[in-house]
């Protein structure tokens, strides 16, 4: 039975016929599409993308995604929305036919696609897509784009985009054999210049019987640009060493003030930056809900809040707990491991198990560029805020009175006493603060962790290993212990993977403390021995 | 003159309520009905086993905490490095009954596919070599640990913490694929022991009742080193490091002796719970899991040895209880415990017991006091 | 064994302990013959337990060398060994092992195998025993023999450290202030019983209390920043302007 659909289509199959009588290069390649023979599909492409015809660049891009379809002979585009075009003429096509199937590519048609998409748009008028052509014509080297090329290096006015497209005709330049010498080595040093991965890659697979001194050149820039990435590289990863650092420094440095103060081994010290996460939570939650506009002065906003919060955690523990068990620092750390259940427990029954949402404020999305750094603003941030909370708790202790209780009490608890200062509620305010430094730190680790019940647990062991690295009693010693761990560990990455490294770390610093069993930066004296 | 012997009344009790114990649990299982009052249900004697285990892990973690002044916040990699030793055994067993059928290699290693058999997993098949490493490991493990930590007299907090980045890393490593046992998942669908099937009943008592008797030899080695000159020793180490240092004992020898015996213990301990339980995965090194060994310990009396299989009973059928009735509110109550023990009942349960016995005792005509411990030992 | 170098027992040659710059002992020379009774005396923070400190291993000097019997070279061994080569030491705050009972810290300190293993095995022997028995007896503690240490009073403490320091059967006893927080009858007992202690083995005193000094009767050496300021019988030492000017008064 002949369907409706069976006439329509052999309509429209004499109508394409007709169309073809009077056609262009255009629509006389059009159908070696549907022949599914690679070489076809690559002349007709080539045919195509030279045609100048207003739809070629949309074939070509539909070639390349794979929604260029074929069926009886004719050519169809489909849109990244769903809807059939007739290739021939750009107009919406009815019912699709049945047999439709889409025109195969392999590796080569898909170079010579991305040479022609290079050729297509190496002109157009948006610099964005002739950054993209120029990027294209440099991975496919398609000689054919080279006059497209200089005839759009002579137009651009865009400096990076004029690079690019540089770079772009070198990498031609420099795999044509016919080529003068002076002419690759000139591209050879714009690909020096451009040093990235990519332009080692061009350098090193030079073909077959180039003039020795262009081999050499190229094997040379190769050679300079691979070790510049290297320095780039490492320098990539002690910015992540950095930025771990500061995350671990933010951590531990309220239990170095509590440990190094008081003796104190505080197991619920994560838990302090969990409540900091959870405060910049519930902050963000009430602002969404009353004053959105505010949102990006929500951080701001928690860290008081966080401090007060965490901070009044702690003086709680600290009279009701921990003040009956100074001098007994073993007990001390079962006693305050049962809090951190506690208060984890509290947390899940109150928000549940699950991760929360914190959001990260419109300012903090984004990268700072440096060369060929690339440093997100969140780490950033992170970085500037860690530096912010150590100066000023130096500051605190070393200029304040408080400081010099707290300096007092740690370097000699009963003569501190016996002078008149009011230990117990120096040893009060000390835990307060070091709760409450922890709460602040919770609030930056909301931007780059999990907020959930056992963010406060992920950072306890390496908060501890900081501490016991640096040295206790001393600010300093954190901070070398923490930056030294959090690079270390960046640079041991690469080359361990992220769980060996780690792991190696912990052996390291086992290790470590045999050597100097109080760390880095100990106290000395008769005081610590007793 | 007064002299501790090895079997004084406590040490008489814990030995008689044990062979009870291992007594009354197969005949309770075994010939009352079940649906009668006295019955132990077949999931309740492995459960049972379970607990005797870590009795036995809490016993090896007071030996060197409660009379050496030694916190070791790790010991659960001892218990768990025994476990794994039991546990390869137990897999070699389950021979080609696995899903893959391969006669040599365990599931996990042919999903990885792995070809051969690591090195470190021959001569498992053989039980007798696999009881020797089930000792062997944890002990070589804390003897290295050790010989580095006392040797560099790192004591006190320092050393809790590194013992438990020890027991972190080996959590980390034993995550890990590569190290070749199995990962995340651990050892587990075990078939037999010994060619006696795991699932069968008669097993599950046999098992029980060898726990109870390793938890007895357990107790019966602690009792012999506390009460002899070396417990002597230990304590003095516990109270006044440097003291016994000047006349001429070499601590760190004593402390490694003693660690190092207290490790095996606890891969014993872990070597018993695994075929009760049937399973062992990196979990088991969990910092969380150690600290929580040291609980049970406090709870029933840092320092008298029965105290500790009390406390580890006692907690565990705690957690077993709250975990069925009120799943959510079993942190907050362990948690509680930890502040509770340590605020009010330093001397844990049977520590408090004993004061108040002496206390009874001192008004009528005076008998020797226990040997007690010091409020602040550190 | 190499021949020993100095007949004398202890040998101090210009030792010298520095704690972050600070000289505690600055280049510090003494002699102790064998059964010879010594007693330091010296202002606070002169270096006198810092000295006492070096002898037994706690500290390290910087300089300087430390020879027992003219042969140990005592800064390159530790604690436990030094203990062993026969040097006891009774500290300035005396420290027993309080959770013990007062035989049983005796019984800890008797000469005997330091070994663990051999800790493991050891049964009491009737010739400890009596040995036990008669050190209590000396430093008159049998009363007290069941009481917990920690229980004793101070001047009990120290008695016992004196007992447990002879029970280490040292060729060396190191005294620092055995009659601090003493009464006057118990400073003069102490006084005897070290006398008596003396005849068979040397005996090196710290001690601020002159009368007590006096009650010995040694020859007696002045500490003063670390060194030594004068050396000599008492009366002469005391008579000495320096002594007078920085410790004694006038
Ligand atoms: N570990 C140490 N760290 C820093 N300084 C120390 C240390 N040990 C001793 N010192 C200092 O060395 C000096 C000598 O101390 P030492 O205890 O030897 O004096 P002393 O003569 O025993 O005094 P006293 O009569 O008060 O007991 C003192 O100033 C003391 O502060
Ligand atoms: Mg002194």
């Amino acid at each position: 039975m002949i369907s409706l659909r069976n006439i329509l289509q052999a309509f429209v199959l004499l109508l394409g016929m007709a169309t073809c009588a009077y056609a262009g290069p255009y629509e006389d390649a059009l159908p070696k599409f549907a022949a599914d023979s690679y070489s076809d599909t690559e002349a007709a492409l080539g045919a195509v993308a030279g045609s100048g015809h207003p739809l070629s660049l949309s074939v070509v891009e539909a070639l390349r995604d794979g929604r260029l379809l074929a069926a009886n002979g004719q050519i169809f585009i489909r849109e990244p929305s769903g809807n059939l075009l007739n290739a021939v003429t750009g107009q919406a096509f009815g019912p699709a036919p049945q047999n439709l199937k889409a025109v195969r590519i392999n590796n080569r048609v898909r170079r010579a696609v991305e040479a022609a998409m290079g050729g297509l748009t190496l002109l157009s008028s948006d610099a964005g897509a002739r950054m993209d052509a120029a990027r294209a014509v440099f991975r496919s080297r398609d000689a054919a784009a080279l006059p497209t090329l200089q005839q759009a290096i002579a137009k651009e006015t865009h400096a990076d985009v004029k690079q690019a497209l540089e770079s772009a005709r070198a990498a031609i330049l420099l795999n044509q054999a016919d080529v003068s010498p002076t002419d690759r080595l000139a591209a050879i040093a714009s690909l020096r210049s451009r040093g990235d991965q990519e332009a080692v890659a061009l350098l090193s697979t030079l073909p077959a019987g180039a003039p020795p001194e262009v081999a050499e050149a190229a094997s040379q820039a190769a050679a300079a640009i691979r070790s510049r990435l290297e320095l780039w590289n490492a320098a990539q990863n002690v910015w992540y060493g950095i930025s771990l650092g500061s995350v671990l420094l933010l951590a531990a440095i309220g239990l170095a003030i509590t440990f190094g103060t008081m003796g104190v081994i505080n197991m619920a010290h994560g838990e302090m930056v969990m409540i900091g996460a959870y405060t910049t939570f519930v902050v963000q939650e009430l602002i969404r809900a009353y004053a959105p506009g505010m949102f990006g002065a929500s951080l701001f906003i928690a860290l008081p809040l966080a401090f007060l919060v965490a901070g009044s955690i702690g003086v709680l523990i600290e009279r009701t707990v921990i003040r009956f068990l100074y001098g007994r620092p073993l007990e001390t750390l079962l006693a305050t491991w049962g809090l951190s259940l506690i208060l984890q427990q509290t947390v899940r029954t109150i928000f549940g198990p699950t991760n929360r949402e914190v959001g990260t404020p419109a300012w903090m999305s984004g990268a700072l560029e440096v060369g060929s750094l690339s440093l997100t603003y969140n780490r950033v941030a992170i970085v500037v805020f860690a530096a912010t909370v150590f100066v000023t708790l130096l500051l605190v202790l070393r200029y304040t009175s408080l400081g010099l209780y707290v300096r007092a009490v740690t370097q000699n608890r009963r003569m501190a006493g016996s002078m008149g200062i009011r230990t117990n509620r120096i040893d009060a305010l000390a835990f307060g603060l070091g709760s409450g430094v922890a709460g602040i730190a919770g609030v930056a680790l909301s931007q780059i962790d999990n907020v959930s019940p056992n963010l406060g647990q992920s950072y306890i062991i390496d908060s501890f290993m900081v501490v016991v690295f640096g040295g206790v009693g001393n600010l300093w010693g954190t901070l070398v212990g923490a930056m030294t761990l959090g690079v270390a560990n960046k640079l041991l990455e690469p080359y361990a993977g992220a769980v060996l490294g780690k792991i190696v770390l912990l052996i390291a610093i086992i290790l470590f403390i045999q050597r100097r069993p109080r760390g880095l930066f100990a106290l000395k004296g008769r005081a610590v021995e007793a | 003159m007064k002299t501790q012997s090895l079997l004084d009344r406590q040490a008489v009790i814990v030995l008689s309520l044990l062979g009870l114990a291992a007594v009354l649990v197969p005949v309770l299982n075994v010939m009352t009905a079940p649906g009668s009052a006295l019955h132990i249900s077949d999931h309740l004697v492995p459960l049972l086993g379970k607990y005797l285990s870590f009795a036995l892990l809490a016993l090896s973690v007071d030996l060197i905490w409660g009379f050496c002044g030694i916190l070791s916040l790790g010991h659960g990699a001892f218990f768990a490095l025994g476990g794994y030793a039991m546990g390869m055994y137990l897999m070699r067993q389950i021979g080609p009954r696995g899903v893959y059928a391969d006669p040599i290699l365990p599931d996990f290693m042919v999903f990885l596919n792995w070809k051969d058999l690591p090195w470190f997993w021959y001569g498992f098949d053989w039980f007798p070599y696999a009881a020797i490493m089930v000792l062997l490991v944890p002990g070589a493990l804390a003897f290295v640990f050790g010989w580095f930590a006392f040797r560099s007299r790192v004591t006190g907090v320092y050393l809790s913490i590194i013992t438990q980045a020890m027991t972190f890393a080996l959590m980390l490593a034993f995550f890990r694929n590569d190290m070749g046992f199995g990962g995340n998942n651990g050892l587990t669908d075990f078939k037999e022991i010994l060619g006696f099937p795991l699932q069968s009943e008669s097993t599950r008592i046999v098992l029980f009742v060898l726990s109870a008797v390793a938890l007895a030899a357990g107790y019966l080695l602690c009792r012999w080193i506390v009460t002899s000159k070396l417990g002597k020793v230990l304590v003095a180490v516990r109270d006044a490091e440097s003291r016994t240092r000047f006349l001429g004992y070499r601590v760190e020898h004593y402390k490694l002796a003693v660690f190092t015996v207290s490790a095996m213990l606890a891969g014993l301990a872990g070597a018993l719970y695994v075929p009760q339980v049937g399973i062992i995965n990196p979990g088991e090194f969990a910092p969380a899991n150690s600290i929580e060994v040291v609980i049970w310990v406090a709870v029933g009396g840092r320092g008298t040895l029965a105290g500790a299989i009390l406390g580890a009973l006692v907690v565990n059928a705690g957690k077993t209880w709250f975990t069925g009735a009120l799943p959510e509110f079993w942190l907050f109550a362990l948690g509680g415990l930890f502040v509770f023990v340590t605020l009010l009942m330093p001397r844990g349960i049977l520590g408090t017991a004993q004061d108040a016995w002496t206390r009874a005792r001192a008004r009528l005509p005076s008998r020797s006091a226990p040997n007690a411990l010091p409020h602040a030992a550190e | 064994m190499t021949e020993p170098v100095t007949p004398t027992l202890l040998y101090l040659d210009n030792v010298t302990v520095s704690f972050d710059g600070f000289r505690a002992l600055n280049a510090l020379s003494l002699a102790i013959d064998h059964a010879e009774m010594r007693a330091i005396i010296g202002p606070n923070g002169a270096g006198k337990t810092t000295m006492m400190d070096v002898i037994t291993g706690k500290t390290r000097p910087n300089e300087g060398s430390a020879l027992f019997e003219g042969m140990h070279d005592l800064t390159s061994l530790d604690e436990a060994a030094i203990a062993e080569l026969g040097i006891g030491r009774k500290f300035q705050t005396p420290t027993v092992f309080d959770m013990h009972t007062v035989e049983d810290n005796v019984l800890l300190a008797l000469k005997d195998d330091r070994r663990p293993f051999s800790a493991l095995f050891s049964r009491r022997t009737a010739s400890e025993r009596e040995r036990v028995d008669a050190l209590l007896e000396r430093v008159r503690l049998t009363a007290h023999r069941r009481r917990k240490a920690g229980e004793l009073s101070h001047g009990q403490k120290q008695w016992l450290e004196i007992g447990m320091l002879l029970a280490q059967e040292p060729k060396l006893l190191l005294v620092d202030e055995p009659a601090a927080g003493m009464t006057d009858q118990e400073t003069a007992d102490t006084a005897d019983l070290l006398r008596d202690i003396a005849k068979t083995r040397a005996v090196v005193v710290v001690e601020h209390d002159m009368t007590f000094v006096r009650d010995l009767d040694v020859k007696v050496t002045c500490l003063h920043e670390g060194s030594v300021l004068a050396e000599g019988p008492l009366d002469v030492v005391s008579a000495n302007e320096r002594v007078i000017e920085v410790y004694l008064g006038r």
